[in-house]
Protein backbone atom coordinates (compact mmCIF):
# COMPACT_ATOMS: atom_id res chain seq x y z
CA UNK A 1 0.00 0.00 0.00
CA UNK A 2 1.53 3.55 -1.21
CA UNK A 3 1.31 6.44 1.43
CA UNK A 4 -1.45 8.92 0.76
CA UNK A 5 -0.81 12.30 0.97
CA UNK A 6 -4.02 15.16 1.22
CA UNK A 7 -4.56 17.93 -1.03
CA UNK A 8 -7.35 20.58 0.11
CA UNK A 9 -7.75 21.69 -3.58
CA UNK A 10 -8.49 20.68 -7.17
CA UNK A 11 -6.21 19.30 -9.68
CA UNK A 12 -4.77 21.82 -11.89
CA UNK A 13 -4.91 20.04 -14.63
CA UNK A 14 -6.45 16.94 -13.92
CA UNK A 15 -6.19 13.48 -16.14
CA UNK A 16 -9.04 12.41 -18.25
CA UNK A 17 -9.87 8.63 -17.40
CA UNK A 18 -10.74 6.27 -20.08
CA UNK A 19 -12.55 2.95 -20.06
CA UNK A 20 -8.95 1.15 -20.08
CA UNK A 21 -7.15 3.70 -17.99
CA UNK A 22 -9.95 3.94 -15.30
CA UNK A 23 -8.63 0.40 -13.91
CA UNK A 24 -5.63 2.30 -12.60
CA UNK A 25 -6.68 5.22 -11.38
CA UNK A 26 -9.26 2.94 -9.16
CA UNK A 27 -6.09 0.84 -7.84
CA UNK A 28 -4.61 3.94 -6.83
CA UNK A 29 -7.19 5.22 -5.39
CA UNK A 30 -7.07 1.69 -3.31
CA UNK A 31 -3.37 2.90 -3.08
CA UNK A 32 -1.47 0.24 -5.14
CA UNK A 33 0.35 1.40 -8.32
CA UNK A 34 -0.31 -1.15 -11.21
CA UNK A 35 0.39 -1.05 -15.05
CA UNK A 36 0.10 -3.93 -17.76
CA UNK A 37 3.01 -6.38 -18.99
CA UNK A 38 2.42 -8.61 -21.89
CA UNK A 39 1.66 -11.64 -20.85
CA UNK A 40 4.53 -13.57 -23.22
CA UNK A 41 6.96 -11.03 -23.12
CA UNK A 42 6.92 -9.90 -20.03
CA UNK A 43 7.52 -6.89 -20.81
CA UNK A 44 6.64 -3.78 -18.94
CA UNK A 45 5.19 -0.69 -20.22
CA UNK A 46 3.86 2.48 -18.36
CA UNK A 47 1.40 4.79 -18.80
CA UNK A 48 -0.69 1.20 -18.94
CA UNK A 49 -1.71 -0.02 -22.39
CA UNK A 50 -4.68 -1.76 -23.50
CA UNK A 51 -2.45 -3.97 -25.92
CA UNK A 52 1.62 -4.67 -25.57
CA UNK A 53 3.88 -2.41 -27.32
CA UNK A 54 6.62 -5.03 -27.33
CA UNK A 55 4.65 -7.76 -29.12
CA UNK A 56 1.70 -5.97 -30.69
CA UNK A 57 -0.28 -9.08 -31.25
CA UNK A 58 0.20 -10.86 -27.03
CA UNK A 59 -2.15 -10.54 -24.90
CA UNK A 60 -1.78 -8.46 -21.58
CA UNK A 61 -2.37 -8.61 -18.04
CA UNK A 62 -2.20 -6.29 -15.03
CA UNK A 63 0.91 -6.18 -12.36
CA UNK A 64 0.99 -4.55 -9.18
CA UNK A 65 4.00 -2.77 -9.08
CA UNK A 66 6.12 -1.82 -5.50
CA UNK A 67 6.17 1.82 -5.83
CA UNK A 68 9.88 1.84 -4.65
CA UNK A 69 13.04 2.84 -6.79
CA UNK A 70 15.59 5.02 -7.39
CA UNK A 71 15.59 8.90 -7.89
CA UNK A 72 17.27 9.11 -11.86
CA UNK A 73 16.90 13.09 -11.96
CA UNK A 74 14.89 16.10 -11.08
CA UNK A 75 14.39 19.59 -11.41
CA UNK A 76 12.68 22.61 -9.40
CA UNK A 77 10.46 24.16 -11.97
CA UNK A 78 10.30 28.07 -11.26
CA UNK A 79 9.05 29.17 -14.05
CA UNK A 80 5.57 26.97 -14.75
CA UNK A 81 2.32 26.85 -17.45
CA UNK A 82 -0.72 29.48 -16.15
CA UNK A 83 -2.70 26.35 -14.29
CA UNK A 84 0.39 25.59 -11.59
CA UNK A 85 1.37 28.94 -10.55
CA UNK A 86 -0.30 28.37 -6.97
CA UNK A 87 2.15 25.18 -6.58
CA UNK A 88 5.32 27.42 -8.31
CA UNK A 89 8.40 26.28 -7.79
CA UNK A 90 7.76 22.61 -7.64
CA UNK A 91 10.28 19.74 -8.08
CA UNK A 92 9.50 17.28 -11.05
CA UNK A 93 11.64 14.09 -11.60
CA UNK A 94 12.36 10.65 -13.37
CA UNK A 95 12.40 7.46 -11.16
CA UNK A 96 13.35 4.21 -11.88
CA UNK A 97 11.08 1.86 -10.49
CA UNK A 98 12.75 -1.14 -8.97
CA UNK A 99 10.61 -3.17 -11.40
CA UNK A 100 12.94 -1.65 -14.13
CA UNK A 101 9.92 1.07 -15.36
CA UNK A 102 10.83 4.72 -15.85
CA UNK A 103 8.00 7.25 -14.42
CA UNK A 104 8.07 10.76 -14.54
CA UNK A 105 5.86 12.61 -11.79
CA UNK A 106 6.60 15.40 -9.00
CA UNK A 107 9.25 15.49 -6.60
CA UNK A 108 7.60 15.85 -2.98
CA UNK A 109 11.12 16.35 -1.00
CA UNK A 110 12.79 19.76 -0.47
CA UNK A 111 16.22 20.03 0.71
CA UNK A 112 18.86 17.75 -0.97
CA UNK A 113 17.91 15.05 -3.39
CA UNK A 114 21.25 13.52 -4.36
CA UNK A 115 20.40 11.62 -7.61
CA UNK A 116 20.27 7.41 -7.05
CA UNK A 117 18.63 7.95 -4.21
CA UNK A 118 16.02 5.58 -2.69
CA UNK A 119 12.42 6.81 -3.28
CA UNK A 120 9.22 5.76 -3.04
CA UNK A 121 5.72 6.84 -4.71
CA UNK A 122 2.80 7.92 -2.50
CA UNK A 123 -1.17 8.54 -3.11
CA UNK A 124 -2.12 12.40 -4.08
CA UNK A 125 -5.89 13.14 -3.25
CA UNK A 126 -6.84 16.05 -4.62
CA UNK A 127 -10.33 17.40 -3.92
CA UNK A 128 -11.10 16.11 -6.89
CA UNK A 129 -8.88 13.36 -8.75
CA UNK A 130 -6.07 11.00 -7.69
CA UNK A 131 -2.46 11.79 -8.83
CA UNK A 132 0.80 10.31 -7.79
CA UNK A 133 4.11 11.54 -7.10
CA UNK A 134 7.69 10.27 -5.47
CA UNK A 135 9.30 11.24 -2.55
CA UNK A 136 12.88 10.53 -0.77
CA UNK A 137 12.65 7.15 1.60
CA UNK A 138 13.83 9.05 4.21
CA UNK A 139 12.08 12.09 3.24
CA UNK A 140 9.47 14.46 5.00
CA UNK A 141 6.29 15.02 3.87
CA UNK A 142 5.51 18.34 1.79
CA UNK B 1 20.16 8.41 -56.57
CA UNK B 2 22.07 10.10 -59.00
CA UNK B 3 20.64 13.61 -57.76
CA UNK B 4 22.42 15.79 -55.35
CA UNK B 5 20.58 18.93 -53.71
CA UNK B 6 22.45 21.92 -53.17
CA UNK B 7 21.35 24.97 -51.23
CA UNK B 8 21.45 28.28 -53.18
CA UNK B 9 20.29 31.54 -51.43
CA UNK B 10 18.63 32.62 -48.83
CA UNK B 11 17.15 35.62 -46.80
CA UNK B 12 16.04 35.58 -43.18
CA UNK B 13 14.41 38.41 -41.34
CA UNK B 14 16.89 39.05 -37.77
CA UNK B 15 15.31 36.98 -35.08
CA UNK B 16 13.50 39.21 -32.56
CA UNK B 17 9.98 40.91 -31.30
CA UNK B 18 8.28 41.27 -34.54
CA UNK B 19 5.07 40.33 -33.41
CA UNK B 20 2.25 43.10 -32.99
CA UNK B 21 0.24 43.33 -30.45
CA UNK B 22 -3.82 42.06 -31.03
CA UNK B 23 -5.09 45.71 -30.24
CA UNK B 24 -1.80 47.07 -32.34
CA UNK B 25 -3.11 50.40 -34.81
CA UNK B 26 -0.67 49.13 -37.27
CA UNK B 27 -0.09 44.87 -37.57
CA UNK B 28 3.16 43.20 -38.25
CA UNK B 29 1.48 40.71 -40.71
CA UNK B 30 3.17 37.25 -41.51
CA UNK B 31 2.97 36.70 -44.99
CA UNK B 32 4.04 40.27 -46.25
CA UNK B 33 7.51 39.71 -43.88
CA UNK B 34 7.60 36.40 -45.40
CA UNK B 35 6.75 37.67 -49.16
CA UNK B 36 9.66 39.91 -48.62
CA UNK B 37 12.01 37.19 -47.84
CA UNK B 38 11.10 34.60 -50.79
CA UNK B 39 11.41 38.13 -53.05
CA UNK B 40 15.24 38.70 -51.53
CA UNK B 41 16.03 34.91 -51.35
CA UNK B 42 15.13 34.42 -55.01
CA UNK B 43 17.64 37.35 -55.81
CA UNK B 44 20.16 35.95 -53.90
CA UNK B 45 20.20 32.70 -55.44
CA UNK B 46 20.22 34.07 -58.59
CA UNK B 47 16.73 32.09 -60.34
CA UNK B 48 13.37 33.46 -61.50
CA UNK B 49 10.22 32.79 -60.21
CA UNK B 50 9.13 30.34 -62.91
CA UNK B 51 11.98 28.28 -61.76
CA UNK B 52 10.15 27.02 -58.62
CA UNK B 53 7.67 24.89 -58.26
CA UNK B 54 7.50 23.87 -54.85
CA UNK B 55 6.87 25.41 -51.65
CA UNK B 56 7.69 23.51 -48.75
CA UNK B 57 6.35 25.77 -45.27
CA UNK B 58 6.81 25.12 -41.96
CA UNK B 59 3.35 25.03 -40.03
CA UNK B 60 2.83 28.91 -38.71
CA UNK B 61 2.12 28.81 -34.80
CA UNK B 62 -1.00 28.81 -33.25
CA UNK B 63 -1.11 33.22 -33.10
CA UNK B 64 -0.97 33.63 -36.30
CA UNK B 65 -4.32 34.66 -38.00
CA UNK B 66 -4.21 33.16 -41.67
CA UNK B 67 -4.84 29.90 -41.92
CA UNK B 68 -4.00 27.69 -44.68
CA UNK B 69 -0.90 29.63 -44.78
CA UNK B 70 1.50 27.60 -47.08
CA UNK B 71 -1.57 27.86 -50.16
CA UNK B 72 -2.75 30.96 -49.01
CA UNK B 73 1.18 32.08 -49.79
CA UNK B 74 1.31 30.28 -53.06
CA UNK B 75 -2.05 32.56 -54.08
CA UNK B 76 -0.20 35.56 -52.65
CA UNK B 77 2.82 34.93 -54.62
CA UNK B 78 0.90 33.68 -57.36
CA UNK B 79 2.84 30.72 -57.81
CA UNK B 80 1.35 27.87 -59.48
CA UNK B 81 3.46 24.85 -58.57
CA UNK B 82 4.02 21.08 -59.97
CA UNK B 83 6.20 19.49 -56.90
CA UNK B 84 4.01 20.61 -53.86
CA UNK B 85 2.47 23.12 -51.26
CA UNK B 86 2.47 22.32 -48.19
CA UNK B 87 2.90 23.22 -44.47
CA UNK B 88 5.01 20.78 -42.27
CA UNK B 89 4.81 20.21 -38.56
CA UNK B 90 7.27 18.10 -36.41
CA UNK B 91 7.84 20.11 -32.90
CA UNK B 92 11.02 21.47 -32.87
CA UNK B 93 12.32 19.79 -35.97
CA UNK B 94 9.71 21.52 -37.79
CA UNK B 95 11.75 23.88 -39.89
CA UNK B 96 13.94 20.35 -40.88
CA UNK B 97 11.05 18.79 -41.99
CA UNK B 98 10.09 21.73 -44.40
CA UNK B 99 13.99 21.11 -45.89
CA UNK B 100 13.24 17.75 -46.37
CA UNK B 101 9.72 18.32 -48.57
CA UNK B 102 12.00 20.76 -50.30
CA UNK B 103 14.90 17.99 -51.08
CA UNK B 104 12.80 15.20 -51.45
CA UNK B 105 10.65 16.77 -53.97
CA UNK B 106 13.88 17.38 -56.29
CA UNK B 107 14.84 14.01 -55.36
CA UNK B 108 12.15 12.65 -57.11
CA UNK B 109 12.41 15.02 -59.79
CA UNK B 110 8.98 16.85 -59.12
CA UNK B 111 10.89 20.32 -58.90
CA UNK B 112 14.15 21.60 -60.01
CA UNK B 113 14.28 24.22 -57.49
CA UNK B 114 12.45 24.69 -54.49
CA UNK B 115 11.45 26.87 -51.71
CA UNK B 116 11.99 25.63 -47.74
CA UNK B 117 10.04 28.31 -45.42
CA UNK B 118 8.62 29.59 -42.50
CA UNK B 119 7.65 32.17 -40.51
CA UNK B 120 7.31 31.82 -36.34
CA UNK B 121 5.62 34.72 -34.47
CA UNK B 122 4.78 34.01 -31.28
CA UNK B 123 6.31 36.65 -28.70
CA UNK B 124 3.25 38.44 -27.78
CA UNK B 125 2.23 35.14 -25.98
CA UNK B 126 2.37 35.41 -22.09
CA UNK B 127 5.36 32.87 -21.49
CA UNK B 128 2.85 31.05 -19.21
CA UNK B 129 0.25 30.79 -21.28
CA UNK B 130 2.79 29.40 -24.27
CA UNK B 131 3.99 26.41 -21.65
CA UNK B 132 -0.24 25.45 -21.13
CA UNK B 133 0.65 24.53 -24.75
CA UNK B 134 4.27 23.60 -24.75
CA UNK B 135 3.56 20.92 -21.66
CA UNK B 136 0.92 19.43 -23.82
CA UNK B 137 3.46 18.66 -26.26
CA UNK B 138 6.78 17.24 -24.61
CA UNK B 139 4.81 14.19 -22.73
CA UNK B 140 1.99 12.13 -22.28
CA UNK B 141 -1.24 14.84 -21.09
CA UNK B 142 -2.53 12.51 -18.61
CA UNK B 143 0.23 10.61 -17.50
CA UNK B 144 3.09 13.60 -17.69
CA UNK B 145 1.74 17.13 -18.37
CA UNK B 146 -0.55 16.51 -14.98
CA UNK B 147 2.66 16.86 -13.03
CA UNK B 148 3.01 20.59 -15.01
CA UNK B 149 6.12 19.33 -16.80
CA UNK B 150 7.71 22.00 -19.23
CA UNK B 151 10.05 21.33 -22.25
CA UNK B 152 12.96 23.12 -20.22
CA UNK B 153 12.35 20.67 -17.81
CA UNK B 154 13.82 17.90 -19.47
CA UNK B 155 16.99 19.87 -20.39
CA UNK B 156 17.12 20.72 -16.83
CA UNK B 157 16.80 16.97 -15.64
CA UNK B 158 19.88 16.29 -18.46
CA UNK B 159 21.88 18.81 -16.85
CA UNK B 160 21.40 17.37 -13.17
CA UNK B 161 22.12 13.86 -14.23
CA UNK B 162 25.10 14.67 -16.58
CA UNK B 163 26.76 16.64 -13.86
CA UNK B 164 26.06 13.62 -11.79
CA UNK B 165 27.94 11.19 -14.07
CA UNK B 166 30.83 13.20 -15.19
CA UNK B 167 31.51 15.74 -12.93
CA UNK B 168 30.85 18.36 -14.61
CA UNK B 169 30.76 21.64 -12.66
CA UNK B 170 27.52 24.31 -13.05
CA UNK B 171 30.00 26.87 -13.91
CA UNK B 172 31.39 24.90 -17.34
CA UNK B 173 27.54 24.35 -18.38
CA UNK B 174 27.22 27.69 -18.07
CA UNK B 175 30.06 28.53 -20.32
CA UNK B 176 27.93 27.65 -23.40
CA UNK B 177 25.86 30.54 -22.71
CA UNK B 178 28.87 32.69 -22.63
CA UNK B 179 30.12 31.51 -25.54
CA UNK B 180 27.44 31.52 -27.69
CA UNK B 181 26.75 35.20 -27.00
CA UNK B 182 30.52 35.99 -27.91
CA UNK B 183 29.39 34.33 -31.20
CA UNK B 184 26.14 36.05 -31.92
CA UNK B 185 27.69 39.48 -31.12
CA UNK B 186 29.33 38.83 -34.87
CA UNK B 187 25.94 37.73 -35.90
CA UNK B 188 23.74 40.46 -37.48
CA UNK B 189 20.48 37.72 -37.58
CA UNK B 190 21.02 37.59 -33.66
CA UNK B 191 18.58 38.27 -31.02
CA UNK B 192 20.94 39.14 -28.06
CA UNK B 193 24.42 40.70 -28.93
CA UNK B 194 25.72 42.36 -26.19
CA UNK B 195 28.62 40.16 -24.57
CA UNK B 196 28.20 37.99 -21.14
CA UNK B 197 30.40 37.10 -18.32
CA UNK B 198 30.14 33.77 -16.98
CA UNK B 199 29.28 35.80 -13.04
CA UNK B 200 26.18 37.02 -15.62
CA UNK B 201 24.88 34.09 -16.50
CA UNK B 202 24.97 32.17 -12.97
CA UNK B 203 23.83 35.55 -11.37
CA UNK B 204 20.47 35.39 -13.20
CA UNK B 205 17.63 33.99 -11.17
CA UNK B 206 16.76 29.85 -11.83
CA UNK B 207 14.61 29.22 -14.32
CA UNK B 208 14.51 24.79 -14.25
CA UNK B 209 17.76 24.38 -11.40
CA UNK B 210 20.26 24.19 -12.19
CA UNK B 211 19.37 26.33 -15.24
CA UNK B 212 19.14 30.05 -15.06
CA UNK B 213 17.33 32.91 -17.41
CA UNK B 214 20.62 32.94 -19.65
CA UNK B 215 20.30 29.18 -20.38
CA UNK B 216 16.85 28.75 -21.51
CA UNK B 217 16.10 29.92 -24.96
CA UNK B 218 14.58 33.75 -25.63
CA UNK B 219 11.29 34.39 -26.77
CA UNK B 220 11.76 35.08 -30.44
CA UNK B 221 9.85 35.43 -33.92
CA UNK B 222 11.52 34.72 -36.97
CA UNK B 223 11.45 33.86 -40.54
CA UNK B 224 13.33 32.37 -43.16
CA UNK B 225 13.26 31.71 -46.90
CA UNK B 226 16.05 28.91 -48.35
CA UNK B 227 16.09 28.30 -51.95
CA UNK B 228 16.97 24.71 -52.88
CA UNK B 229 17.89 23.09 -56.15
CA UNK B 230 19.08 20.49 -57.84
CA UNK B 231 22.60 20.38 -58.41
CA UNK B 232 23.10 20.75 -61.89
CA UNK B 233 20.91 24.52 -61.72
CA UNK B 234 23.40 25.62 -58.54
CA UNK B 235 26.41 24.79 -61.39
CA UNK B 236 25.12 26.71 -63.76
CA UNK B 237 24.56 29.53 -61.73
CA UNK B 238 28.34 29.94 -61.40
CA UNK B 239 28.76 30.80 -57.73
CA UNK B 240 29.77 29.39 -54.43
CA UNK B 241 26.70 27.18 -52.82
CA UNK B 242 26.13 24.31 -50.58
CA UNK B 243 25.70 20.90 -51.43
CA UNK B 244 23.65 17.96 -49.21
CA UNK B 245 26.61 15.76 -48.42
CA UNK B 246 24.40 13.34 -46.71
CA UNK B 247 21.84 13.21 -44.44
CA UNK B 248 19.85 10.74 -42.02
CA UNK B 249 17.11 10.55 -39.57
CA UNK B 250 16.06 8.55 -36.37
CA UNK B 251 13.13 8.12 -33.89
CA UNK B 252 13.60 6.05 -31.32
CA UNK B 253 10.09 5.04 -31.33
CA UNK B 254 9.88 7.42 -27.25
CA UNK B 255 7.96 10.06 -27.03
CA UNK B 256 10.11 12.50 -24.20
CA UNK B 257 11.00 9.87 -22.62
CA UNK B 258 11.71 6.19 -22.55
CA UNK B 259 9.54 4.32 -19.87
CA UNK B 260 12.76 1.79 -19.99
CA UNK B 261 15.49 2.85 -17.98
CA UNK B 262 18.31 4.00 -20.44
CA UNK B 263 20.66 6.27 -20.31
CA UNK B 264 18.56 9.63 -20.90
CA UNK B 265 21.41 11.74 -21.43
CA UNK B 266 23.24 9.68 -24.71
CA UNK B 267 21.01 11.08 -27.25
CA UNK B 268 21.06 7.87 -28.70
CA UNK B 269 18.81 8.99 -31.54
CA UNK B 270 21.27 11.47 -32.49
CA UNK B 271 24.11 8.84 -32.32
CA UNK B 272 22.50 6.39 -34.54
CA UNK B 273 21.17 9.33 -37.31
CA UNK B 274 24.90 11.04 -36.99
CA UNK B 275 26.90 7.90 -37.24
CA UNK B 276 24.48 7.66 -40.72
CA UNK B 277 25.26 10.82 -41.88
CA UNK B 278 28.81 9.98 -41.64
CA UNK B 279 28.91 6.88 -43.06
CA UNK B 280 26.57 8.13 -45.89
CA UNK B 281 29.26 11.04 -46.41
CA UNK B 282 32.43 8.92 -46.51
CA UNK B 283 33.78 11.36 -43.59
CA UNK B 284 34.26 10.87 -40.12
CA UNK B 285 33.48 13.67 -37.13
CA UNK B 286 37.13 14.96 -36.94
CA UNK B 287 36.34 16.17 -40.81
CA UNK B 288 33.66 18.56 -39.67
CA UNK B 289 34.93 21.88 -39.38
CA UNK B 290 31.31 23.45 -37.21
CA UNK B 291 28.16 22.49 -36.10
CA UNK B 292 24.94 23.81 -35.82
CA UNK B 293 22.86 21.96 -33.27
CA UNK B 294 19.40 22.54 -31.78
CA UNK B 295 20.01 23.36 -28.42
CA UNK B 296 17.63 25.01 -26.73
CA UNK B 297 19.72 24.83 -23.26
CA UNK B 298 23.38 24.85 -23.02
CA UNK B 299 23.20 21.43 -21.32
CA UNK B 300 21.53 20.13 -24.56
CA UNK B 301 24.80 21.81 -27.27
CA UNK B 302 26.95 19.97 -24.53
CA UNK B 303 25.01 16.23 -24.88
CA UNK B 304 24.54 16.70 -28.40
CA UNK B 305 27.96 17.32 -29.42
CA UNK B 306 29.19 14.23 -27.42
CA UNK B 307 26.18 12.24 -29.10
CA UNK B 308 27.55 13.54 -32.20
CA UNK B 309 31.17 12.32 -31.36
CA UNK B 310 32.58 15.57 -32.13
CA UNK B 311 33.72 15.77 -28.44
CA UNK B 312 34.33 12.87 -26.19
CA UNK B 313 31.80 11.60 -23.94
CA UNK B 314 31.68 13.26 -20.53
CA UNK B 315 34.07 16.39 -21.92
CA UNK B 316 31.65 18.93 -23.68
CA UNK B 317 31.63 21.08 -21.04
CA UNK B 318 35.30 20.95 -20.20
CA UNK B 319 35.58 21.51 -24.31
CA UNK B 320 33.28 25.00 -23.69
CA UNK B 321 34.58 26.14 -20.98
CA UNK B 322 38.18 25.63 -22.46
CA UNK B 323 36.90 27.98 -25.63
CA UNK B 324 37.97 24.64 -27.94
CA UNK B 325 33.84 24.99 -28.96
CA UNK B 326 34.31 28.46 -29.75
CA UNK B 327 35.39 30.52 -33.35
CA UNK B 328 38.97 29.40 -33.51
CA UNK B 329 38.72 26.34 -31.30
CA UNK B 330 39.08 22.65 -32.07
CA UNK B 331 35.10 22.42 -33.58
CA UNK B 332 33.28 25.76 -33.42
CA UNK B 333 29.47 24.88 -32.46
CA UNK B 334 26.51 27.57 -32.88
CA UNK B 335 28.47 29.97 -34.53
CA UNK B 336 25.47 32.27 -35.04
CA UNK B 337 25.07 32.53 -31.14
CA UNK B 338 22.66 29.36 -31.50
CA UNK B 339 19.27 28.93 -30.11
CA UNK B 340 19.77 30.83 -26.78
CA UNK B 341 21.46 33.93 -28.38
CA UNK B 342 20.52 33.87 -31.68
CA UNK B 343 17.34 32.99 -31.27
CA UNK B 344 14.88 29.88 -30.99
CA UNK B 345 11.17 30.81 -32.97
CA UNK B 346 10.74 27.01 -32.30
CA UNK B 347 9.12 25.66 -35.69
CA UNK B 348 11.87 27.72 -37.91
CA UNK B 349 14.54 27.51 -35.89
CA UNK B 350 16.25 24.49 -37.98
CA UNK B 351 15.92 26.73 -40.96
CA UNK B 352 18.55 29.39 -39.48
CA UNK B 353 20.99 26.33 -38.67
CA UNK B 354 20.44 26.11 -42.94
CA UNK B 355 21.10 29.60 -42.78
CA UNK B 356 24.05 29.44 -40.80
CA UNK B 357 25.69 26.77 -42.82
CA UNK B 358 25.03 28.36 -46.05
CA UNK B 359 27.14 31.87 -44.59
CA UNK B 360 29.49 30.03 -43.16
CA UNK B 361 30.79 27.41 -46.42
CA UNK B 362 29.95 30.12 -49.01
CA UNK B 363 32.45 32.18 -46.87
CA UNK B 364 30.12 35.13 -46.51
CA UNK B 365 30.03 34.67 -42.58
CA UNK B 366 31.97 37.90 -41.86
CA UNK B 367 34.00 38.18 -38.42
CA UNK B 368 31.98 34.59 -37.27
CA UNK B 369 33.61 32.71 -40.90
CA UNK B 370 35.79 29.64 -39.38
CA UNK B 371 38.73 29.45 -41.52
CA UNK B 372 38.22 27.54 -44.77
CA UNK B 373 35.52 25.67 -43.23
CA UNK B 374 34.60 23.08 -45.70
CA UNK B 375 31.96 20.60 -43.65
CA UNK B 376 29.59 21.75 -41.70
CA UNK B 377 26.87 19.54 -39.15
CA UNK B 378 23.22 20.69 -38.44
CA UNK B 379 21.05 18.76 -36.60
CA UNK B 380 17.29 19.27 -35.52
CA UNK B 381 15.43 17.45 -32.90
CA UNK B 382 12.14 16.91 -31.26
CA UNK B 383 11.25 15.62 -27.69
CA UNK B 384 14.52 15.07 -25.65
CA UNK B 385 16.15 13.81 -28.86
CA UNK B 386 14.07 11.23 -29.33
CA UNK B 387 14.29 12.33 -33.06
CA UNK B 388 17.19 13.35 -34.60
CA UNK B 389 17.86 14.71 -37.85
CA UNK B 390 21.26 15.46 -39.18
CA UNK B 391 23.03 17.04 -42.40
CA UNK B 392 26.31 16.93 -43.35
CA UNK B 393 26.83 19.91 -46.04
CA UNK B 394 29.70 21.13 -48.20
CA UNK B 395 30.62 24.28 -49.25
CA UNK B 396 31.62 24.30 -53.18
CA UNK B 397 33.76 26.92 -54.52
Amino acid sequence: MLKTIMRDYAHPYPPRISDFTKTFWHALDDGRFITTRGARSGGLTFPPKPFSPHEWGEPIEWTELSGQGKLYSWTTMYAVPAAFQREAPYRVCVVDLDEGIRVVTRLLSDGAAPLDSPIELVVIRYTDCTSFAARLLSGAET
Amino acid sequence: MSKTVAIIGYAALPCGKWQTPAEAEIATLEHEVLARLVIEATADAGIEKRDISSLCLTLPREYTRQKYFGTFMASYLKLACTGSVSEALGNGMTGGLAFENACNDILLGRSKVALAMGINFESQAKAADLMMSSMRAVGDVDFQAPFGISPIAWGAMDAMRYMHETGATREQIASVAVKNRAHAALNPLAQFRTPLTLAEVLNKPPIVSPLGLFEVPPRSDGAVCLVLAEEDVARGLGKPYVRIRSRAFYHEGVHQVSDEPNDMIALNALEIAGSSAYEQAGIGPGDIDFGELYAAVTIMEILASEALRLIPRGQGAVWAAQGRTSLGGTIPLATSGGLLSRGHPPYITPLYSFVEAVDQLRGTAGARQVASAELGLTAAELGNYNAALVHILEGIH
